[in-house]
């Protein structure tokens, strides 16, 4: 220690004969003046003090009156911007729930049959009357003199049918056949009727939209003829065919 | 009263400016230490006008943090504390400011060195330049060391004291004192052996 001291002596001396640097005159006044001016501050922020919320305060309350603004305009523009490429589709219900659309159809055939038979079933005491009526009219339209050429040959060949049927084996062929072979004889017969007959429902002939002739007696007669001498004819043929 | 006053030791008289607030106890303590802290800072800077401003603040912070005065610590090394900060935080605010504005003046922003007139033998004329050499030396020397060199051998105070202040123990403020005299030597070779 004292080896150090004599060691850097020269120094030592050197910076101990350093003249004194003194404050200058005007220190204290300076110095009074200057603590007065932060006395008038102290008093002028003590007053702002009783006005305003604490100085440390005001940072973190800017900081919260920031956030609670945020936090509202983030709540009102609350539209999620969603990615679409992370979006799963909209499931459309009444599409995918379908998938079967064999068995739908099926079902809807069916439904539609049961509704069909359930009116038959009631409508069975208004058919007999129509029946009736259109004999009566039938009477009416030989009267009158009136003749469908065209409507002749089907009723002839729907009967033909029948009689074939009856001596084949007793397979009666029913209407809706020969509602169908009309339909394509017909080209007025409205879409509906056909679009069902694509579907596969059975229609009656009374549910078909032509016009029915009614035959008088004497009518029927010839037609009754015709029909005898075409099953002759057909019988005929089937012999030599056979 | 003022006479009372004066008699009152450091500690004794900012005691007094705290419990009673008798501003003439710390207008005592003023006129006591405005000459050693001026001196200290000086030395420390080798700024006359930044050193006042840094001794009016110290100052002014005993006068507004008296309640923070513990009768345990000496009132000089309280004060001191205060003032070496301030010069510390003073003294890299004009380093700072000193690259900023010298670094700019070099082609190709190399560093500019400034002509020290000083160093010529021509120049050096008698001991008030010779001062002004040494605290140029001084001011060349890193800023721990300066500052315990400062106090042990311009100050002239005791190596727990210079502790006490710059919050280090007494072996670290040895080792200081020693590598800034060392460096103070080399760099004022040049002028002993012109002066011998």
């Amino acid at each position: 220690m004292e080896n150090d001291e004599k060691k850097y002596q020269d120094v030592i001396n050197k910076l101990k004969g350093l003249k004194e640097v003194k404050a200058p005159a005007n220190f204290e006044a300076d110095l009074k003046r200057r603590i007065n001016s932060e006395k008038f501050e102290g008093e002028r922020k003590g007053f702002w003090k009783n006005i305003l919320v604490p100085a440390k305060l005001i940072p973190s309350l800017g900081l919260a009156a920031a956030a609670v603004v945020i936090f509202f305009v983030m709540e009102t523009n609350s539209e999620e911007i969603d990615n679409p490429f992370l979006i799963e589709p909209r499931v459309r219900k009444d599409v995918t729930e379908v998938r079967d659309y064999e068995a739908l159809k099926q079902e809807h055939q069916k439904e539609l049959a049961k509704s069909k038979s359930l009116e038959k079933e009631k409508n069975a005491p208004a058919l007999v009357l129509k029946q009736n009526e259109i004999k009566t009219s039938r009477d009416e339209n030989v009267s009158g003199g009136k003749k469908d050429d065209v409507v002749d040959k089907l009723m002839n060949e729907q009967d033909l049918a029948k009689d074939k049927g009856k001596i084949e084996g007793g397979i009666s062929i029913p209407e809706s056949t020969f509602a169908a072979i009309t339909d394509s004889i017909h080209p007025t017969v409205p879409s509906e009727a056909s679009s069902s007959l694509v579907a596969g429902q059975s229609i009656t002939k009374d549910e078909l939209n032509f016009r029915q002739v009614q035959l008088s007696p004497k009518e029927q007669k010839v037609v009754n003829e015709l029909k005898k001498t075409q099953v002759q004819s057909l019988e005929r043929s089937n012999r030599t065919q056979k | 009263m003022s006479k009372n006053l004066r008699e009152l030791s450091d500690e004794e008289l900012i005691l007094e400016f705290q419990k009673n607030n008798v501003e003439a106890a710390f207008e005592i303590l003023v006129q006591r230490y405005k000459n050693p802290l001026t001196n200290f800072v000086f030395r420390f800077l080798g700024d006359y006008a930044a050193c006042s401003d840094v001794v009016q603040e110290t100052m002014i912070k005993v006068y507004r943090y008296k309640d923070t005065y513990s009768s345990v610590a000496k009132f000089s090394t309280w004060v001191y504390t205060i003032a070496g900060n301030l010069a510390r935080t003073e003294y890299r605010r004009q380093r700072r400011r000193n690259f900023f504005s010298i670094s700019d003046y070099g082609e190709e922003h190399k560093p500019y060195d400034l002509p020290d007139e000083s160093y010529r033998p021509d120049v050096i004329i008698d001991s008030g330049i010779k001062d002004e050499i040494i605290q140029k030396a001084l001011l060349k020397v890193k800023e721990a060391y300066r500052e315990a060199v400062i106090l042990r051998d311009i100050q002239g105070m005791s190596y727990e004291e210079i502790s006490e202040i710059l919050g280090v123990n007494e072996g670290t403020v040895k080792s200081r004192i020693n590598r800034g005299r060392a460096q103070l030597q080399i760099l004022l070779k040049n002028i002993y052996d012109e002066s011998c």
